[in-house]
């Protein structure tokens, strides 16, 4: 019987080497270990064995099995191998991909959302009013004079009953003013409405952030400190920014702020960004006036209140040169923000 | 408005700053610089001593021109509005002209032309009419920046009337670089002893709307150009030179903001009346043109009719012409807003009624007269009468504010020395007069009409002090979140969902036009909100739903080539019922195949199932798409989309139609969900669910149908049978044969694999025949199915 096995392992020896492929080397796994194969039919001879030769051919027997399976099996891990980097020299890799589509956010959107991420950082939570509006929210409270242009028909879209299309966002000052105690600290975006023809440069209606921040003792430094860290998260930690001195009517102090734009192999420029300043007293004493009480009497709070453009912040950070592409949605401009 | 630096130079000395040095301290005071006008180097005077018509070119013509040198220089030049001894700005080789055109010497048409001669809108100036033809004086050679030196045009903002002069501005200087103003003398302008008046001439109807009206008289003046100074001075700013006094009372105004107006004495009969206008009179103004008057309208008139529009115009018939030997100097005092609501109402604005409708000075009435007297006197000749004609009041009563100086830290953020402070203040005019307890009493100068509260002080505090000393405070409270806040995260999530499907979100304008409303297809309530006065006829209405602007954007990328379009847009949509209703709506256009590549070559076009796909995946759990009753104009399908029983929005293919009409080549789908509804509705997950312990079985059930058997019926049966173990179901199979060759085409045939499954036990093979069998006895009873 040993005898045997050292033929049948030489013979196995000598057919896994010349076999050339898988298909080959699972007929010779059968035809040598299968149930009928040889050195399964040599096995069942053992009972034929004395019990002295037993251990002897058992431990033969083993030790063949294991060397026809090691050698099986390396010839099939060699056979694979090959077969394996055929299959990677034969792809053309710089072939184009298959792309798994995912698009994305507007712009506008965009802009808005980093804001808002910046402003709830220090603790503003959102807010929001109307688009169709009353006079009254829209100028009357935030102080503009009754002969003010912006309240011509001109300039502001109106209704038949005498409501009209917020101008600005700041009418959500006033609204959240008038249902909230103080403090209040708010951001509101939202569309605001001019009577404006579009072109490059104007909509008639366009998107702004409106912040307010009142309480006990807000200072003008407390309003430095927010706007500079929110325009700073939007345009990178290290963009010079400027107020500068200017005028509306709900604000005392006002400034306009901006921000230093570089753009390369351009001479770098100030660009306006934002409208901003501590709420005129006059708007919390309409407020108290409306209110009924005195929760908002400049004698108690102080306040700071700003808006942005939201299409110009966008403008800016990308170097869009004409309004109208971010209303016009076409899938090719949109899709170099996704 | 425009302010020249030379001229500045008369009040303030400004010779250790340069121009953009200047342009940042006015910017940091509060007065933006809106542009500098700097006339280029390399541009002279030029005189033009030959013309010929050019050999080649009709439109052309070539000159010669003296430009100081030993010889003539050869130009060609389009324009024609010049002729032979003209002077005329000449842009020489290297010049830069016209935004950093740089002018070389070329052949033009095959002449050769050596330079460019300019108009004044070519050299940053306003006049592009023709070549810029230069008052004869100049000397030939003279640079073009030494006569007109630079000009800052200046944005004053309303508050600050006071600002709208040379005065002003260098006023305004003088307290940012804390210099004195040469000829300081604010103090003295409140009143002027010299003055002799005479009241009985003049008589102001309504002290309202003309506080004070004065006339001065000079007789034997002589009409003619004014000096080459005073010309260029006006040229500089953006005036045209008209005649000597004319030119006069506009240098005054520029000079100290106060408008003037000269009258030919000789045209005025009799005694002269500031008074409102008359019914259906009739005004013809200096402009040419002539002025239907109303009786809110102010006048200054003679015994027979309006000499003047107060503070707006002259009139035709009564200015100044070269005939002219005597004239009335006239300078008042008129009510800001009556001027205003005049020069709105009439469309007729002026130098004179921009100021007076912003406030101007009343203390330097008396003042600016005398200025403009003593000019004539030197450069018209004339006799000044002593003799002032006035009526109405000097009187102008000092101001005062009183301010906490605690408050004014505070609302600043900043511990300013109260010393510090008085001198901000002086600075500008404002004189601490009185101190105590903590608040100081503060004098007001007259031009400053806009400071009549402590904060307009704080302000003034902030603004000369310079921002950048004001510390940035970064602290605060905890918000609570608002219901704001939810619905920006609630949009914000199904944004990233829908981002990551492969959707573009937009953004449109939420004004449509009338004809667009029915393109708003799934909105049930169409009633559109209008405008009264809307600017174009395609912005008339605010949309009552999203579609009309998907489709508009749709149409637009269809026409660009866009095959694949996954839009959405979420935003506020108007509807009229009983109030206006503003809501937040989300919308969806889907329609083209999704993605055409070179591995997927012909990839199917988004169909009905592709929407409610995107839907389910929006809400995250299964909806209901029930037909519409009723199908809506251009729509071909049309459903409501229901979660949990509740109609949360509306799915709808486009018709055809409609669809062809934008040149669409597939299909197109859209939905609309009101956000609000959705976010109450939609259940979030609060557990998990235990992993299944034991195996599952599975049964399928294959049957015919009838058509009017909906997936939803069978559902309903199937969620209505009583078992324990029939956990999950789920359609594998659809067929319908429209010829009916394979399957009868009334029926259509469908597929349910069951999940049957205990969580206690493994099922036994019998038990789940058993529930099985129950399921299709119950099927067939409720429904007329054929089991296959």
């Amino acid at each position: 019987m040993l005898e045997q096995l050292q033929i049948i392992s030489k013979e196995a020896t000598s057919e896994i080497s010349k076999a050339n492929s898988l298909d080959e080397l699972n007929n010779l796994r059968v035809s040598y270990l299968g149930k009928k194969g040889r050195l399964t039919l040599e096995a069942s001879k053992m009972k034929d064995l004395s019990k002295e030769e037993r251990p002897m051919a058992g431990k033969n027997l083993n030790e063949t099995r294991a060397s026809i399976t090691r050698n099986l099996d390396e010839k099939i891990n060699a056979l694979q191998l090959l077969e394996d980097n055929k299959q990677d020299q034969s792809l053309d890799t710089t072939l184009p991909s298959d792309p798994i589509i995912s698009n994305g956010r507007h712009p506008v959107s965009q802009m808005l959302d980093e804001s808002i991420k910046a402003l709830r950082r220090m603790g503003f939570s959102l807010a929001s009013g109307p688009e169709i509006e009353t006079e009254w929210h829209c100028f009357d409270a935030l102080n503009t004079p009754k002969d003010h242009p912006a309240r011509n028909e001109t300039d502001t879209f109106y209704f038949e009953d005498g409501r009209l299309l917020r101008t600005h966002t700041s009418t959500v000052q006033i609204r959240t003013m008038g249902k909230c105690n103080p403090p209040v600290r708010i951001i509101a975006p939202g569309a605001a409405y001019r009577r404006d023809e579009i072109d490059a440069t104007h909509l008639s209606q366009f998107n702004q952030l409106e912040g307010l921040y009142v309480d006990r003792d807000v200072s003008l430094a407390d309003l430095k400190g927010t706007l500079e860290y929110l325009l700073q998260s939007i345009f990178g930690m290290n963009t010079p920014i400027r107020f500068r001195p200017h005028f509306f009517p709900f604000t005392e102090p006002s400034f306009e702020i901006d921000i230093l734009l570089e753009v390369e192999g351009k001479k770098s420029k100030w660009i306006e960004i934002a409208g901003c300043g501590m709420v005129d007293p006059d708007v919390f004493n309409e407020i108290c006036k409306a209110r009924g009480d005195d929760y908002y009497s400049p004698d108690k709070v102080s306040g700071f209140a700003f808006g942005l453009g939201l299409e110009r912040l966008a403008m800016i950070k990308w170097g869009i040169s004409d309004i109208r592409l971010l209303i016009e949605n076409d899938v090719r401009f949109l899709k170099q923000f996704s | 408005m425009k302010v020249s630096i030379d001229w500045l130079g008369d009040h303030i000395d400004l010779s250790d700053y340069n121009d953009d040095e200047i342009s940042d301290l006015l910017t940091f005071s509060g007065i933006e610089v809106e542009g500098i006008i700097k006339y280029p180097d390399k541009v002279i005077v030029a005189k033009i001593t030959e013309i010929e018509k050019h050999p080649d070119a009709d439109k052309l013509q070539v000159c010669q021109v003296a430009d100081g040198g030993k010889t003539l220089r050869q130009i060609v030049c389009g324009a024609t509005n010049f002729s032979i001894g003209d002077k005329v700005p000449l842009a020489l080789p290297g010049a830069s002209v016209m935004d950093n055109f740089v002018i070389k010497e070329a052949k033009l048409r095959g002449v050769e032309s050596r330079g460019m001669l300019c108009s004044q809108a070519e050299l940053g100036g306003l006049d592009g009419d023709g070549l810029w033809i230069l008052p004869s004086e100049y000397e030939i050679g003279t640079s073009l920046n030494k006569i007109y030196p630079t000009v800052f045009d200046l944005e004053i903002t309303p508050n600050r009337p006071d600002c709208l002069s040379h005065v002003g501005v260098a006023r305004e200087l003088a307290a940012v670089c804390k210099k004195s103003l040469k000829n300081h003398n604010n103090q003295e302008n409140t009143s002027n002893p010299l003055i002799k008046t005479n009241e009985e001439n003049i008589k102001i109807e309504d002290n309202q709307l003309c506080s004070l009206y004065t006339l001065r008289r000079i007789e034997n003046v002589k009409i003619e150009p004014s000096p080459q100074w005073l010309q260029s001075k006006l040229e500089s700013i953006g005036l045209r030179p008209i005649n000597n006094v004319v030119d006069i009372t506009n240098y005054v105004m520029m000079e100290m903001g106060q408008p003037l107006h000269a009258f030919d004495s000789e045209k005025i009969t009799g005694d002269i009346k500031v008074r409102k206008a008359n019914k259906e009179e009739t005004f013809k103004a200096l402009d040419g043109n002539e002025y239907k008057l109303q009786p809110e309208d102010l006048v200054i008139s003679d015994e027979n009719e309006a000499l003047a529009l107060a503070g707006i115009m002259g009139g035709a018939n009564s200015g100044v012409t070269d005939k002219t030997k005597e004239v009335f100097i006239e300078s008042a005092h008129f009510n800001q807003s009556a001027i205003r609501k005049s020069s709105k109402k009439l469309g007729l604005s002026s130098d004179s009624s921009y100021r007076f409708e912003r406030g101007v000075d009343p203390a330097q009435v008396v003042k600016a007269s005398e200025m403009a007297a003593q000019l004539i006197k030197d450069l018209a000749g004339g006799k000044i009468f002593d003799e002032v004609i006035t009526c109405g009041t000097y009187d102008f009563p000092p101001r005062s504010i009183q301010m906490h100086l605690e408050k004014c830290k505070k609302i600043l953020g900043f511990n300013l020395e109260k010393d510090k402070m008085t001198e901000i203040l002086g600075n500008l005019g404002i004189i601490a007069l009185s101190h105590e307890d903590g608040i100081t009493d503060w004098s007001i100068p007259s031009f400053r009409n806009d400071l009549t509260r402590p904060e307009d002080l704080y302000e003034e505090v902030a603004r000369i002090l310079g921002i950048e000393k004001i510390p940035s405070i970064q602290r605060g409270w905890f918000s609570k979140p608002s219901d704001a806040d939810k619905l920006h995260d609630f949009v914000g999530h199904f944004s990233d969902k829908l981002s990551s499907i492969g959707f573009h979100e937009t953004r449109s304008l939420k004004l449509i036009s009338e004809s667009q409303i029915s393109d708003c297809i799934c909105s049930s309530n169409k009633k559109a909100v209008g405008l009264k006065n809307p600017l174009s006829d395609d912005l008339t209405h605010l949309r009552p739903g999203l579609i009309a602007s998907l489709l508009r954007i749709a149409e637009r990328n269809i026409h660009q080539g866009t095959e694949t379009l996954r839009l959405y847009e979420t935003g506020t949509v108007f509807t009229r019922g009983k109030e206006i209703e503003e809501r937040q709506n989300i919308g969806l256009l889907i329609s083209g195949p999704q993605n055409r590549s070179w591995l997927n070559k012909k990839p199917q076009a988004a169909d009905f199932f592709d929407l409610s796909g995107v839907l389910e995946r929006l809400i995250g759990e299964s909806i209901l798409l029930s037909p519409s009753e009723s199908k809506g104009e251009n729509t071909v399908i049309s459903c409501e989309i229901i979660l949990k029983d509740t109609i949360i929005g509306k799915a709808a293919q486009l018709s055809p139609a409609r669809s062809r009409r934008m040149d669409a080549n597939f299909p197109i789908y859209t939905a609309e969900l009101d956000l609000a509804i959705i976010m109450e509705k939609i259940s979030t997950m609060d557990r998990f669910t235990e992993l299944p312990k034991f195996p599952s079985i599975r049964r399928d059930i294959s049957m015919e149908l009838p058509l009017d058997i909906t997936n939803n019926k069978i559902i309903s049966t199937l969620n209505n049978i009583n078992s324990d173990i029939l956990k999950s179901f789920e359609l594998f199979d659809y067929f319908h044969d429209e010829s009916g060759e394979k399957l009868n085409n009334e029926k259509k045939s469908l597929a349910y694999s069951l999940t049957y499954r205990s969580d206690e036990r493994t099922l036994k093979s019998e038990e789940v025949d058993k529930a099985h069998n129950e399921v299709l006895k119950e099927l067939k009873k409720n429904l007329d199915v054929n089991f296959r």
